[in-house]
């Protein structure tokens, strides 16, 4: 369908509030990610624009990455469950599912084949993102078993290796002897790896990333988006900092990811071959279209 | 007629019409203070309401207001119609469902998280909603009615509200009109001298270039926004 | 639909639609209602009894009455996953059994909050410990509380009835509620009894997804912003009132959906004998003894009324009350140990005091007539000999 739904009966354009008509005259609907896209963050309305993130949160960042990057912002429905992210991620103009604890691989299982039911013809994006105790911990058979299925649709992992929203507990992605809420005397077993799970459980495109610098962070959210359309399961494991549990001087947040990007979160990408050729052909395509 | 429903506001804790017995009306008749009637009587009392209490106003929701369906434009043109044939009108919409973040502007909008801030702050006393998601219209109404001194009149598509002071069920565009002119009736009826007026346009809406928009307008948030190669920005919260 | 069915309105299906005799089983009958009620999709889930059903609802799917179908990884998974697709705008459908309805339950009891409309199986089963796989219908005490709209199926003819009307009721605009039909795992869905079926090539009207009190989340349909699950954890008193007016608001779609209960069911509530003094009332399997009861005592020249009740929420509070205005004593026979129906039914009307609590078995024990038949001699004061014999 087009973008009917999202655009005023002229009539009533005169008495919307400024924010919603701003969001249909600059906002990215419909447009080409040249125009709009990371490159231009901060030239015209974006997804999401305030949120009750803390201040120097790297996760708020990082989420406004994800919404810049989305091909198709006005055929995309997010998933997420409790945690600080969805704080952010429920301020963005796109249609956000708040599950309940862990479920939102599941429930995008759901809602993706619903999709591919009623709507054959139009690709409908579904990108489930949330954070570590989320997605490995309390959600860790749902977020496997959908990738064991198969299921065609993105997961984003926003890793900050601790419970952030209910007040700073060990996460199974915590590292091994941090000493945090419920870890009183250290964590005793070692970080999950989450992207050779998410390899063996059949995901056709895996990135690890600290995300440092917005055009590599934006490709790989791209080329996620895409496999999962035609391929399978994709998976994105970011390193999203909490400066508050960990206590990073708002100024030094950004040093912090640098670090941990020649670190544990050094980027790492896997795809599979179809995932490749399908890379070459979706990338060529646009540079094609630009020039 | 005993009133089921009354104009708030009924206390802290309301109780929701339905488990005060209320019932939606048939298809073909309304409901007027949670009794069903017919529906030139529930839209009688309606227009009076809107005719003679203070700052009437109509709150037009996302199926009205967004162009997604063929029979939209005809309905919305209805509406406006109808708001220009009452004195002293205004349209403040609800343009979606979530909780405004961080404040709501009162004046632009009304948001059913928290609808009774637009309905106090502006002092509205008589109120039509339509085009809301019924799930959405029923916690508004019960809001309304719980902590305001406000009509509501629900102009339903599907089968009405039995929170609402006056409810209006499977409501088109006809249906609207047909609610105009009976409030040109009833203003007549009432002596009230009125030429037709259109609402003022959403107060929210002041001339700024978004196009010319640069990132030194994001002041200090701009560093989280896109910080250039090299900058280390220090003074910030 | 690829089969080419014949899309007709539920209340032509399930009244109207010539019937045809079959000898079923439980399981079959809620699989044969499935056929006939142009699901979208269903998720399944293994636990005994209720494999049974989803086994065959497999098969239907392999036939093409059915668009999509497949089996989760647990229950939270199943119920979560509905709970997405049924968003998206498709009619969904699944099943499950005591300990799996328990696993599943924290996202099934927050379908109704988030506006589901679907449908659940429950094919009744202990609850651990120990385990047992065996009848006993104590779940049904979880959901009841939960709420969604619950429909007690006696037989297999009711299953077959109920689960169809189930869908009907489930995505009426004022109502939009999950609907669970419940009957007892075994004695109804291993075992077979005559159902009525309309003809295969009837179904009932594939689901709109636009008329609907929310918006579907599929991107074709107002707002752009769209939340439909407020994030109203604020502690702010606007935060704690929102919530109170939207948990009302479930409650009152469940009272709504009364009507509907009338209209498809022809009400909550079945009487037999409706002067009697001794009245049985129950749900259920246990309705079936009870019918049966109500029979051996009209043999006996017995004066006693019978009260099936066939929706336990919507609670039918003032039809049971009314219905037991002039009754002396009321006989509950239960599946289970705690007797949510005899609870239920003492908090209905102004004299508690004269509802017999039980007989109730559970475990898996059957529920044989000659204990509601005692009950009814102590209540009509008859003599021990009598009891003894």
């Amino acid at each position: 369908m087009s973008l009917n739904y999202m655009v005023p009966v002229s009539k009533f354009k005169r008495y919307l509030p400024k924010d919603y008509v701003e969001l249909v005259d600059y906002g990215p609907f419909g447009k080409e990610f040249s125009e709009v896209g990371t490159k231009n963050m901060g030239k015209y309305k974006e997804l999401v624009e305030e949120h009750p993130m803390c201040s120097g949160c790297w996760m708020a960042y990082y989420i406004k990455i994800i919404f810049a990057s989305l091909p198709n912002p006005e055929h995309t429905v997010t998933i997420g469950t409790a945690g600080c992210g969805r704080l952010a991620i429920s301020q963005a103009a796109v249609p956000f599912i708040y599950g309940n604890y862990g479920d939102q691989n599941a429930m995008a299982s759901g809602i993706t084949r619903a999709f591919r039911l009623r709507f054959p013809d139009q690709q409908k994006d579904v990108i489930t993102i949330a954070g570590d105790g989320g997605m490995m911990d309390i959600g860790f058979s749902m977020t496997m078993h959908a990738w064991f299925r198969g299921e065609k649709f993105t997961t984003i992992m926003l890793d900050n290796e601790v419970y952030g929203n209910t007040g700073g507990q060990e996460s199974g992605m915590s590292i091994k002897g941090a000493v945090l809420k419920m870890s009183p005397k250290g964590k005793n077993f070692n970080k999950m790896p989450a992207m050779q799970l998410a390899i063996t459980a059949g995901c056709v495109y895996v990135v690890k990333m600290s995300p440092t610098n917005i055009n590599k962070a934006a490709k790989a959210i791209r080329r996620a988006i895409f496999a999962a359309r035609e391929l399978g399961p994709t998976f994105i494991h970011a390193y999203t900092s909490c400066n508050i549990e960990y206590s990073i001087p708002t100024p030094d947040v950004f040093k912090d990811a640098q670090e941990m990007a020649k670190g544990r979160f050094a980027f790492e990408e896997f795809m599979t071959d179809e995932a490749k050729d399908l890379f070459t052909v979706v990338e060529a395509k646009k540079k094609k279209e630009v020039s | 007629m005993s009133k089921k429903i009354t104009v708030g506001p009924v206390g802290y804790m309301p109780q929701s019409a339905p488990s005060m017995g209320v019932e939606l009306s048939p298809e073909g008749k309304a409901l007027l203070y949670g009794n069903i009637v017919e529906e030139e009587e529930a839209m009688r009392d309606a227009a009076k309401a809107l005719l003679t209490m203070d700052n009437p106003t109509i709150f037009p929701g996302p199926m009205v207001l967004w162009d997604w369906r063929d029979d939209v434009a005809e309905k919305s043109a209805a509406i406006l119609d109808l708001a220009s044939e009452i004195p002293n009108c205004k349209i403040i919409p609800m343009p979606d469902y979530r909780p405004k973040y961080p404040k709501i502007d009162v004046k632009a909008e009304i948001n059913p998280n928290h609808p009774n801030l637009t309905i106090l702050d502006n002092k509205i006393k008589a109120c039509v909603f339509i085009g809301v998601h019924c799930h959405y219209a029923n916690l508004t109404l019960r809001m309304i009615r719980a902590g305001t001194a406000c009509y509501t009149v629900a102009m339903c598509a599907e089968m009405g509200h039995e929170e609402a002071m006056a409810s209006i069920r499977d409501v088109h565009a006809a249906d609207v009109l047909r609610f105009r002119d009976i409030i040109i009736e009833v203003r007549n009826e009432l002596g009230i001298e009125y030429t037709t007026t259109m609402p003022p346009e959403n107060p929210s809406l002041p001339k700024e270039d978004w196009g010319a928009l640069t990132p030194s307008d994001y002041g200090e948030y701009r560093s989280l926004i896109m910080s250039k190669k090299g900058e280390h920005v220090t003074a910030v919260e | 639909m690829s089969l080419n069915k014949k899309l007709v309105d539920m209340d032509y299906l399930l009244n109207e639609a010539p019937r045809e005799q079959h000898f079923i089983t439980g399981a079959q009958a809620m699989a044969e209602a499935v056929k006939r009620a142009s699901v979208d999709m269903a998720i399944a889930y293994p636990i005994t009894p209720q494999s049974e059903v989803m086994h065959l609802v497999g098969d239907i799917y392999a036939q093409g009455h059915i668009k999509e179908y497949y089996r989760a990884e647990e229950e939270l998974g199943t119920m979560s996953a509905i709970a997405g697709a049924a968003r998206g705008g498709v009619r969904m459908f699944t099943a499950t059994s005591g300990p799996g309805l328990l696993r599943g339950l924290e996202a099934i009891v927050s379908w109704p909050g988030h506006r589901i409309p679907c449908v659940l199986g429950v094919l009744t089963r202990v609850v651990n410990a120990p385990l047992s796989i065996q009848p006993d219908n104590i779940e049904m005490a979880y959901l009841m509380h939960s709420g969604m709209i619950m429909l007690h199926a006696e037989n297999q003819q009711d299953t077959f009835d109920y689960t169809l009307a189930a869908f009907a009721i489930t995505e009426k605009v004022d109502v939009y509620i999950p609907v669970s039909v419940s009957t007892e795992g075994f004695f109804v869905t291993h075992a077979k009894g005559y159902v009525d079926m309309m003809s295969e090539e009837l179904a009932f009207d594939v689901i709109d997804p636009y008329k609907a009190p929310v918006p579907a989340m599929d991107n074709e349909v107002p707002p752009a912003r769209i939340q439909r699950d407020a994030p109203v954890q604020k502690s702010n008193f606007m935060s704690y009132l929102i919530h109170s007016v939207w948990q009302q608001e479930i409650w009152d779609s469940n009272r709504r959906a009364m009507k509907y209960v009338y209209q498809y069911l022809g009400g909550p509530i079945e009487v037999i004998h409706p002067d009697a003094d001794v009245f049985i009332v129950a749900s259920g399997c246990a309705a079936a003894q009870g019918r049966e009861a109500n029979r051996y005592a009209e043999e006996e020249g017995l004066s006693v009324g019978f009260i099936k009740v066939k929706c336990i929420r919507p609670w039918p509070k003032d039809e049971i009350s009314a219905a037991l205005k002039n009754a002396k004593a009321v006989i509950v026979p239960e599946h289970n140990i705690i007797g949510w129906l005899s609870k239920e039914i003492q908090a209905s009307i102004p004299n508690g005091g004269i509802v017999v609590e039980g007989p109730r078995v559970y475990g898996g024990m059957t529920l044989p007539v000659e204990l509601i038949m005692e009950q009814i001699y102590i209540a009509l004061g008859m003599d021990s000999e009598k009891l003894q014999a």
